[in-house]
């Protein structure tokens, strides 16, 4: 059985799982690091993902629709910096207010738009191509997966050295991490917590985005309504797994991805889609218990006010 | 020692009041979502109106009314978590697990109705309870926050419950994925009102009164709210944080898994899977009781406003051709507005930079 399941197909969905997962964890790792509460992923990622779909939609081409994903993912990031950093609301209540906004928004626009409900498909939506690395593609196995992926897709993975490099490596990684561990210190050094905090909210608007577009143009080429069906959340829970670095947050996503991958799978195999779409929220409840102890700050956050 | 203050004048209280935050949210969330419907290509002013006929007019009020019904209760159950600072995103799934529960009870227990439809309810309410214990002990026991657990169990419950349906209570008969029918004797009843509007709807009005009474008159009302408050000044107080956590989730569970049930037995009489995550109730309860700032009787008011919104966004959508979607972004907008503090105070701050106006804006949402 077990050789059935483990082949190329099943690391090939779980990359393409993991992609829109990892885009959105790596953005609210960031905000984490700056010390901003971020639960809106989910919400971006979707406003994203419909944006992109309108974008290829309008331009018969992918690449305004991966500019319209940003272009949302900003926008609504640009709400919750807003709120969160300039007039200091809750993060948390801002975060359900504007996920929920993002799912009546997109099944606003959605018929107001393009006249259908539910489901929107069309020729003109430009999908993401996949984009093969000449010589490395023809390794055998892992080449395919690995290196026959969408331009999104080959981003995300390179950002996971990369913000490392960026946190832990430049003055401006050490003002960022600064401007969330010690506000008044970084302050007092001249660094303005402020634009620190916008620019790494922003920057998660912009991830998210593109998690969106990868997610309506590249898994799929079409908009379905409320199509980020949790994977937000799931990004949260990654960040929170991983203690906001990068390495670990790749591995918190790549488990994840596996759940999800191997669900998808299974379901070939002729299980229930119940049982098998409930796997990446029991492997994440599962890896929560089994990490316990990475969550105090969150708990600290969410129980002991003021 | 009391001095003495001069009662404001009419015109500074018209003010107040239309400076209040969530109000000002209100007027604002509608302006913007004005915007959205113009840019659009629909005309707003007609699709309000219809919005405003449809909630008000002819069936509208009792299907307003009879909305507001799980809204209002959805409220009350996240409000008795949000007042003593746990954040329960799990409504979701306690309303829909109670709600299986109730409906297997009221679709296979037999007697008579009057034994039949509470013990449905008690049932629902036990299921929604254990549903939201899970989240609580991982909070008391494993240390693990309740905001991401709660959340993670609503795709949980909907896994469940659809497995549930589709493979062991299907009504072959239907193409709905769904149970069999409520038994006519097992529903809950109607009161002569406005041409019918569910029982339940008295149960939640004594609902609001009772922890009206809680919250102001007893003692767990006043250690839940120091809890929420303070919850590190609170235990130092003698107040069992931990006992209290689980008390408020099991309470805020009975009531989702209550609401869940009267969903079936007094409004869609069989359990169709997906439609109770559909309809969104427990998230606009949510949203509810954050405008309202958990208080009972504000509740009342803000979900009679957002269910109104919804049935008149449906009027709306089938007479000026706006999705009834709307109503969802404006509800959304006007939390945003709140928790963001944009009030009156902080436009005219805005608008006059000269004139030093002291910030008198209240928090709105308070402590979630």
């Amino acid at each position: 059985m077990f050789e059935q399941l483990f082949d190329a197909a099943l690391l090939d969905s779980v990359v393409r799982a993991m992609i829109p997962i990892l885009l959105a964890a790596l953005g609210g790792m960031i905000c984490e690091r700056a010390g901003v509460f971020q639960i809106a992923m989910e919400g971006m990622m979707l406003s994203g993902a419909f944006a992109a779909v309108a974008g290829s939609y309008l331009a018969v081409h992918s690449g305004l629709g991966i500019l319209f994903g940003i272009g949302a993912g900003v926008l609504v990031s640009l709400v919750l910096a807003f709120g969160a950093v300039s007039r200091k609301g809750d993060p948390i209540v801002l975060g359900i207010a504007l996920n929920l906004m993002a799912i009546g928004l997109t099944g606003f626009l959605l018929p107001q738009i393009f006249g259908v409900r539910g489901v929107f498909q069309h020729e003109r939506i430009d999908g993401l191509d996949r984009i093969p690395v000449p010589l490395l593609a023809d390794i055998p196995w892992l080449g395919p997966v690995l290196f026959n992926q969408t331009l999104l897709g080959y981003l995300a993975f390179l950002l996971v050295p990369a913000t490392w490099l960026v946190l832990f490596r430049t003055p401006v990684g050490l003002r960022l991490r600064g401007v969330g561990e010690r506000p008044l210190a970084a302050e007092s050094l001249g660094v303005n917590p402020i634009a620190y905090k916008y620019g790494a909210v922003i920057a998660s608007g912009v991830l998210s985005g593109l998690a969106g577009a990868q997610l309506a143009l590249g898994n799929v080429v079409q908009f379905a309504e409320n199509m980020s069906s949790g994977r937000g959340w799931v990004a949260v829970v990654a960040v929170m797994l991983g203690r906001a670095h990068p390495f670990a947050v790749f591995g918190a996503g790549l488990l994840f991805a596996f759940a999800e991958g191997l669900g998808f799978r299974l379901q070939g195999n002729g299980l229930p889609v119940q049982i098998t779409d409930a796997l990446p929220f029991v492997v994440t409840l599962i890896a929560l218990v089994a990490a316990r102890k990475r969550f105090a700050r969150l708990l600290d956050l969410t129980t002991a006010h003021n | 020692m009391q001095a003495e203050v001069p009662s404001p004048s009419l015109g500074t209280r018209i003010a107040t009041v239309a400076g209040h935050p969530a109000l000002f949210s209100i007027v604002l969330a509608f302006a913007l979502g004005w915007a959205v419907v113009s840019l659009t290509g629909g005309d707003a002013w007609f699709a309000y109106r219809e919005m405003v006929d449809g909630a008000v007019t002819g069936s509208g009020l009792r299907n307003t009314l009879g909305r507001a019904v799980p809204i209002i209760g959805m409220a009350l159950a996240v409000s008795l978590a949000f007042r003593s600072g746990v954040i329960n995103l799990g409504g979701e799934g306690q309303m829909v697990v109670g709600g299986l529960a109730g409906a297997v009870i009221a679709i296979y227990m037999p007697g008579p109705g009057l034994l039949v439809v509470p013990v449905a309810m008690l049932v629902g309410a036990v299921a929604g309870a254990v549903w939201a214990l899970l989240p609580a002990l991982g909070q008391t026991r494993l240390r693990l926050p309740i905001l991401i657990t709660s959340l993670l169990l609503n795709y949980l419950a909907r896994a469940v419950t659809g497995y549930l349906v589709r493979f062991q209570l299907l009504d072959d008969s239907v193409t709905l994925t769904s149970t069999e029918q409520v038994p006519p004797d097992a529903r809950m009843p109607k009161l002569p009102l406005f041409g019918g509007v569910s029982f339940s709807l008295v149960l939640v009005l004594i609902l609001v009164v009772v922890i009206w009474v809680v919250y102001g008159r007893t003692v767990a009302g006043y250690e839940t709210r120091m809890a929420g408050l303070n919850g590190r000044f609170a235990r130092y107080g003698g107040i069992q944080v931990e006992r209290q956590t689980v008390a408020v989730m099991l309470a805020a569970g009975a009531i989702g898994g209550a609401i869940g049930t009267h969903m079936i037995v007094g409004d869609a009489y069989r359990y169709i899977d997906g439609e109770l995550v559909l309809s969104g109730l427990a998230w606009t309860g949510l949203l509810v009781a954050l405008l309202a700032n958990n208080h009972p009787l504000l509740i009342l008011a803000a979900g009679l406003l957002f269910s109104g919104l919804q049935i008149g966004g449906l009027a709306m959508q089938r007479n000026a051709d706006v999705s009834w979607r709307l109503a969802q972004v404006l509800q959304a907008l006007v939390i945003v507005a709140v928790a963001s503090r944009i009030t009156f105070a902080w436009f005219k701050r805005r608008s006059d930079r000269g004139v030093s106006v002291s910030d008198v804006e209240g928090a709105g949402v308070g402590e979630v």
